[in-house]
C-alpha cells in the first residue's frame, strides 16, 4: 500500500521570480531560507510521487469551462507557459497516471466529483515552489487544480473533506509508493482589486495559529468568517485546508512567514506533523 | 457577472504572438471580438475602473501589464476605482 510521506504548504507569488531583483536583501534571504528548508524536509521524506494542489491562473481553464477541482491524469504535463518563467528547468514534467487515476476512481466512489485532464500546463502556482525548493530530480507529479480564482469556489469545508478523501485514496493505492502532498498559494494577498498590494498580516498570523493547533472546525469557522476580507488571493488558502484534511487535522509546523510587500503576498511555508496525534 | 468577450480578449492575449499583434495594432485585434460599444470604449481608453467591474481581477491585472501600463499607474488607478470586488462578494 502507498504511504503518505509528508504534507507541505508554500506560497507561490509570481513576484518571487519577476521582482526578485528589486527585493531587499533581507526579503531574499528569508525566501531563500524558507524554500531551502521546505526542500530539505521534502527530500528527507523521499517521496516517489508528489500530489501538488494549486489553482490554475487562467492557463488551462476559462469561464466557458471552469471545473471546481481537476486532477491531471496524464503521463506528461507541460511546463509553465509564463514567459517570465523561461528559466524554469523543465519544459515538461512527468505525471503518475496510475496514482492519479486511482485518486479519481476513489473520489467518485466516495461522492466527490473531480474532473480530469490528460494534459495540463502547470503554471507558476505549481512550478515556483517545486523550482525554488530545489527538488532536482523532480518526482512525478499528480497535479490537482482547485478553483481558487473565480467564484463560485469550493467551500472551505469541502476542501478539508477533499483532502481527507485524498489521504484515504493514497492509503488504498495498491502499490508500494511514498507520496508527498504540496499545497501552494496564499496567504493573504489581493490582485487586480482596489486593495491590491495589501497584506492582512493579522489574518495571516491568526490563520497560521489555527493551522498549528489543528482543530479543523475552528479553522473552517475562522476561514468562513475571515477569508472574504483577506484579499482575493487568500482564497488559495483552500489548498492549505485540503492539505490539513489530508494530514487528518494534525497541526502544522510553520517553517517561515514573511509579509513581503514587494511580492504583494503574505508568504508562508509549513510542513504538517504527521506523527502527531490527530 | 463577467463580460464574456472582454474576458475572452484578455484570456487570449496571454498568447505572446497575439499580445505582440495587439500592441502593434490594437484596433485590428479588437475588431475580432464582439465587444459591446461601451466595453470597447473602456478598453480603448484604458478605463481601469470600468473594466474592473466586468472581468476577473487576475485577468485585469494581466491585461494592463501586457498592454504596457506601468505598475505604479495601474496600482494608482485600481486603488482609486473603489470598485466593489466582485470576486469576494458572494462566495469568499
Amino acid at each position: 500500500m502507498a504511504e503518505l510521506a509528508g504534507v507541505y504548504a508554500a506560497s507561490h507569488g509570481p513576484m518571487i521570480v519577476r521582482n526578485w531583483g528589486k527585493l531587499a536583501a533581507a526579503e531574499k534571504d528569508g525566501l531563500t531560507a524558507a524554500f531551502a528548508e521546505l526542500g530539505k524536509r521534502m527530500r528527507a521524506a523521499r517521496p516517489d510521487v508528489l500530489v501538488v494542489i494549486s489553482p490554475d491562473h487562467w492557463v488551462n481553464f476559462f469561464i466557458d469551462n471552469l471545473p471546481a477541482i481537476c486532477v491531471g491524469v496524464g503521463e506528461t504535463h507541460d511546463g509553465p507557459p509564463e514567459p517570465w518563467l523561461h528559466e524554469f528547468p523543465h519544459r515538461s514534467l512527468a505525471g503518475h497516471p496510475a496514482l492519479a487515476e486511482h485518486i479519481v476512481r476513489h473520489a467518485h466512489e466516495h461522492d466527490f466529483e473531480p474532473s480530469v485532464s490528460y494534459r495540463l500546463a502547470l503554471d507558476h502556482g505549481f512550478c515556483i515552489p517545486l523550482w525554488k525548493a530545489g527538488l532536482d530530480p523532480l518526482s512525478p507529479i499528480v497535479p490537482v487544480i482547485f478553483n481558487d480564482l473565480e467564484p463560485p469556489y469550493p467551500s472551505v469545508k469541502r476542501c478539508f473533506d477533499w483532502g481527507a478523501m485524498l489521504a484515504q485514496a493514497i492509503a488504498s493505492f495498491p502499490g508500494k509508493l511514498r507520496v508527498g502532498i504540496l499545497a501552494t498559494g496564499g496567504l493573504s494577498h489581493s490582485i487586480g482589486e482596489p486593495d491590491m498590494g495589501r497584506i492582512d498580516e493579522a489574518f495571516d498570523r491568526d490563520c497560521i495559529h489555527r493551522f498549528e493547533h489543528g482543530d479543523p472546525r475552528a479553522l473552517i469557522d475562522f476561514l468562513n468568517e475571515r477569508l472574504p476580507g483577506a484579499g482575493n488571493g487568500a482564497s488559495e488558502v483552500r489548498n492549505w485546508v485540503a492539505a490539513h484534511g489530508a494530514a487528518s487535522g494534525r497541526g502544522f509546523e510553520l517553517i517561515r512567514y514573511d509579509p513581503i510587500s514587494n511580492v504583494y503576498v503574505g508568504c508562508g511555508f509549513a510542513s504538517w506533523n504527521l506523527n502527531a496525534r490527530s | 457577472m463577467r463580460d464574456y468577450w472582454l474576458s475572452k480578449l484578455f484570456f487570449d492575449l496571454q498568447s505572446p504572438p497575439l499580445a505582440d499583434e495587439y500592441r502593434a495594432d490594437r484596433k485590428k485585434v479588437l475588431d475580432r471580438y464582439s465587444l459591446k460599444p461601451a466595453v470597447r470604449a473602456a478598453v480603448e481608453s484604458d478605463d481601469v475602473a470600468t473594466l474592473s467591474r466586468l472581468v476577473n481581477p487576475y485577468l485585469l491585472r494581466f491585461y494592463f501589464l501586457m498592454a504596457g501600463m506601468p505598475e505604479d499607474e495601474f496600482l494608482r488607478r485600481i486603488r482609486a476605482s473603489g470598485a466593489a470586488p466582485a470576486a469576494r462578494s458572494a462566495h469568499g
